[in-house]
């Protein structure tokens, strides 16, 4: 963890590039520790441990500006790339709108790294056997062939990991700030065979900033992951046309994120956003509302401050279909001569919408579509919002599912997308930072 | 590049002996092979926007990643030191691998023996990028926009950025092999934001190569310019096309993520010893035309995807994956070559020493076969023609592909006629390798900045003839 050496550090290194001529400075120290169990059918197959420390600088001098990084840290290396930053800072060229934020957006409250409750000492409690222990806690190997249903698990390959990060974050006009959290997550990938010898495979996967939170989803990971592997036996081609499409929680951020892409600074700045142009005016259903919760205690994601070290705040992305917020930081704020926002999302929230909870509820009141329960490749065009994604799920008929279907694309805009909004749940997975329930649309346009 | 021997001992400041203790540290828990990957790393990069350079900068990475085996299992750690007693600390770490697995009965790994031979050097460097001045770069830069510019009057914005990456390793292993080698990339890009009657698009192009600064000449800006404004009006006029399963003729060059995302994954031979990938006891069977040889090769001079030597120590090689139709090589790390009792085939890589290597590919082509483009076109009544793509992927068990088409045309009749864009497109590896129907005589390596993601990043190339396959669905609308 981050020190008072380290800390000393950093005051120093402010002295120092100021006393070289830089006119601003930000530092941001960066530790992160992880350990690492892999098992494979059964038996550990991998141990790793890594312990990483980085420097980040963000140099401003003579009006120009520039970003370095170095993880020599030490008192020389640290100064040497100071120096290196300025030299090549001073080859730019000038650009008035480089400056650190307005010191009253800075962040005042972030000063232990502790306050979003992230951060679970019990990591320290843990051994390697302890961690062996629990990578294999979810292993089935050998006792999950399932010959009456037809199929047998031929890989199953599993990874416990746990790491504990931490960052400080200062600027050469009195800003400090401090993040700390620890992570610990189970995920496990299993391939299974049919009679025939066709292959179908299935990853699931959990995590919490607790080692209490963690501990209940070991021994079902793999067992999910068989289970959704299984559940694709037996796929059958469906016609192309238009169906209701239901996306699971699982995978339903992929429909988001492209969103907050298009609202982000650069992309606006630039033209190369769809939504470009767009802020105030009301582009997308009165269904669909996304607000960002940055400061929610004990939720992944959760960070009282971003890259800058402004402040978050819980704000409006999308509210009932109107564009409220674009994502500045200072210097695209600057550049667009608008007040800036923040630098980034910390933890969009989709509003729940159409009253059902939950995927059952969904699919019950949706009653026949395509249920999505994940993607296989694809992307959009940023100018336009068209995307082709590869889907992959099952056909549900009266709210229940009838068969797998693979190799199916679905296309079209996500204007039109969000505009087709039929039903948001309440059941995002928690261990996302991106909280996306399962959603679902109306008439979509699918090639199969 | 290649320096001499003491020039990578000085840079990552150890002695001949020390090697020899930390690899001694780390199999003293019993592994059965250990090896130490030296790493030092400079990028430097510089970004274009509104028509100046205004942002820059550079980054260092340095560290020693220890990997032990005790039969095929892997114990990994690493530090960003190269003091006696953090590498031994590392050592540990990962030598506790050796009481956690169960033993196997694997052989040792083959021996490479010999030192480094700058004569055999893939990437010799003319100017280097660690003494090239960020003025410099940045008149590239100013060039590239300005010849944009000059082509055409839709350009709104235009995005350049100029990265170069130098990386120094030293490899040394439980056989007492030595490597050493510097690895250079230099990457120029543009995306370029159009806007024509309130309609707005936009077009990236990109090279790279492992070279010195000499690539930056005025005729790769000048390319580069050609590319990025290449087709606009059919980008703008551009439809998506009506969906379903379809013909397609793949444009020779990038349309080499075919083989990379149908075959070239499920190739790697971690997917095979672990029986995970769709190929896996296929070895020797015919699974395409004769007529189709599909290569991996770390030895193109200056490509993206060549290796001297790879991340394990091992020479960088020309592999043959399909020779004349049949499955003739996997893609081999030394866990997975000592498994199936081969040679390693040089394709062991990482993204950097944080991570153990795996089988991973280079540049993945196919050679050219007897067609002509247009001739294999006019085969085609119904379907698309494609040529620009932005990403891939694959699902291993599965086999199932996808790539995501960036443009390219309806065919109708046998003539290419309505421009498309945005549309993914699917197929089942297997499958459409059987499904290559012609093979045209005009294969190209895409030299585009390439970046394969399987659990880590690294450089990789691909290249193609046109090639017509039978059926593959199509997304649209």
């Amino acid at each position: 963890m981050i020190d008072s050496n380290d800390i000393k550090l950093l005051d120093d290194c402010l002295a120092y590039a100021r006393e070289k001529g830089a006119s601003a400075l930000r530092l941001t120290l960066t530790e992160n520790d992880q350990q690492l169990v892999g098992v494979l059918d059964g038996e550990i197959d991998k141990i790793s441990m890594s312990m990483d420390r980085s420097l980040g600088i963000s140099m401003f001098a003579d009006g120009r500006f520039g970003t370095f990084s170095t993880n020599l840290i030490t008192r020389a290396g640290v100064f040497s790339m100071i120096d290196k930053a300025l030299e090549m800072t001073r080859m730019m060229t000038p650009d008035p709108q480089r400056r650190l934020p307005d010191k009253s957006r800075k962040v005042t409250t972030a000063l232990s790294g502790t306050e979003m409750g992230l951060l679970d000492f019990s990591i320290d409690t843990l051994t390697a056997d302890s961690r062996r222990e629990m990578a294999l806690s979810s292993a089935l190997w050998g006792r999950k062939n399932d010959f009456e249903k037809g199929f047998s698990v031929i890989s199953e390959e599993g990874e416990y990991s746990d790491s504990i990060s931490d960052t400080v974050t200062v600027d050469s006009e009195g800003l400090f700030c401090r993040h700390r959290e620890t992570s610990f997550e189970i995920g496990y990938e299993t391939t299974v065979e049919d009679s025939s010898g066709n292959r179908f495979s299935a990853y699931w996967w959990d995590a919490s900033p607790s080692l209490d939170g963690i501990v209940p989803a070991l021994k079902d990971c793999s067992a999910e992951a068989i289970l959704r592997a299984a559940d694709q036996i037996g796929p059958r081609s469906i016609p192309s046309g238009k169906y209701n499409v239901v996306f699971e929680n699982e995978c339903a951020s992929r429909l988001l994120n492209p969103i907050l892409t298009a609202l982000g600074g650069y992309s606006i700045q630039q033209g190369n956003s769809f939504l470009a142009g767009k802020a105030g005016e009301k582009v997308f259903g009165s269904n669909f509302s996304v607000i960002d919760r940055p400061a929610e205690v004990g939720k992944y994601g959760s960070k009282l401050y971003d890259s800058e070290g402004v402040a978050t705040r819980t704000m409006p992305i999308v509210e009932e279909g109107v564009v409220r917020n674009y994502f500045l930081n200072t210097y695209i704020a600057g550049k667009m001569g608008v007040s800036p926002t923040i630098e980034d999302v910390t933890r969009p929230s989709v509003a729940p919408f159409g009253g059902c909870p939950d995927l059952d509820a969904i699919l019950s009141a949706v009653g026949r579509g395509i249920l999505v329960t994940g993607f296989n490749g694809g992307n959009n065009n940023s100018t336009s919002g068209d995307f082709s994604y590869g889907i992959e799920g099952f056909l549900f008929e009266g709210g229940k599912r009838i068969h797998p279907v693979r190799e199916i694309v679905l296309t079209g805009n996500f204007t039109d997308l969000w505009n087709s909004l039929i039903f948001a749940g309440e059941d995002p997975r928690r261990a996302m930072t991106r909280q996306i329930p399962t959603v679902a649309f109306k008439d979509l346009y699918i090639s199969a | 590049m290649i320096h001499s021997r003491e020039h990578y001992l000085n840079l990552f400041a150890v002695s001949e002996e020390l090697p020899r203790k930390i690899i001694a540290e780390a199999l003293r828990s019993g592994g059965s092979w250990a090896d130490l990957y030296f790493e030092n790393t400079t990028y430097t990069s510089l970004m274009l926007r509104d028509g100046e350079v205004t942002s820059g900068g550079s980054h260092l990475d340095f560290g020693v990643g220890i990997r032990v085996l005790s039969g095929e299992k892997t114990g990994y750690a690493y530090t960003e030191s190269t003091l006696e007693k953090d590498l031994k600390e590392a050592a540990r770490t990962a030598g506790a691998i050796a009481v956690s697995a169960v033993s196997s009965d694997i052989p040792t790994p083959c021996a490479f023996r010999g030192e480094p031979n700058p004569a055999a050097d893939r990437y010799p460097v003319q100017k280097h990028w660690r003494t090239t001045p960020a003025t410099e770069l940045k008149e590239v830069l100013e060039k590239l926009e300005k010849a944009i510019r000059r082509r055409e009057q839709r350009v709104v914005k235009v995005i350049g950025s100029l990265a170069c990456q130098v990386t120094d390793v030293l490899m040394y292993n439980s056989l007492g092999e030595l490597k050493y080698d510097t690895r250079p990339m230099g990457s120029l890009s543009a995306t370029v934001i159009f806007s024509d009657g309130g309609k707005v698009e936009n077009k990236t192009a990109s090279r790279s190569f492992r070279t010195g600064a000499e690539m930056l000449s005025d005729s790769l800006v000048e390319e580069l310019a050609e590319e990025a404004v290449r087709n606009l009006d059919a980008r703008f006029a551009a439809i998506r096309p009506k969906g379903g399963k379809m013909s397609v003729v793949m444009g020779a060059g990038a349309s080499g993520i075919l083989l990379h995302e149908a075959i070239g994954h499920a190739f790697e031979a971690d997917f095979i010893r672990k029986g995970q990938s769709i190929f896996t006891g296929r070895m020797g069977e015919l699974i395409c035309d004769s007529a189709i040889n599909v290569i991996d090769d770390a030895t193109i001079k200056g490509n993206r995807g060549s290796l001297n030597y790879d991340d394990e120590g091992v020479p960088g090689q020309r592999t043959m994956m399909v020779t004349e139709g049949r499955l003739t090589s996997f893609l081999h790390d030394r866990i997975s070559a000592a498994h199936f009792g081969v040679r390693p085939t040089g394709n062991g890589r990482r993204e950097s020493f944080r991570y153990p290597p795996i089988p991973r590919m280079r540049a993945t082509y196919m050679e050219s076969g007897p067609a002509r483009a247009e001739d294999i076109i006019a085969e085609v009544s119904a379907g698309v023609y494609v040529d620009e793509f932005s990403n891939g992927q694959v699902k291993i068990g599965e086999g199932d592909f996808t790539f995501y088409v960036k443009s390219g045309y309806l065919i109708e009749n046998g003539r290419l006629t309505a421009p498309i864009k945005d549309i993914n497109i699917i197929g089942n590896g297997p499958q459409a390798l059987a499904g290559i129907r012609a093979v045209g005589n005009d294969a190209r390596i895409d030299n585009g900045t390439w970046i394969c993601g399987k659990e880590q990043s690294v450089p990789v190339s691909c290249g193609i003839p046109t090639v017509l396959v039978d059926s593959l669905t199509v997304g649209g609308e």
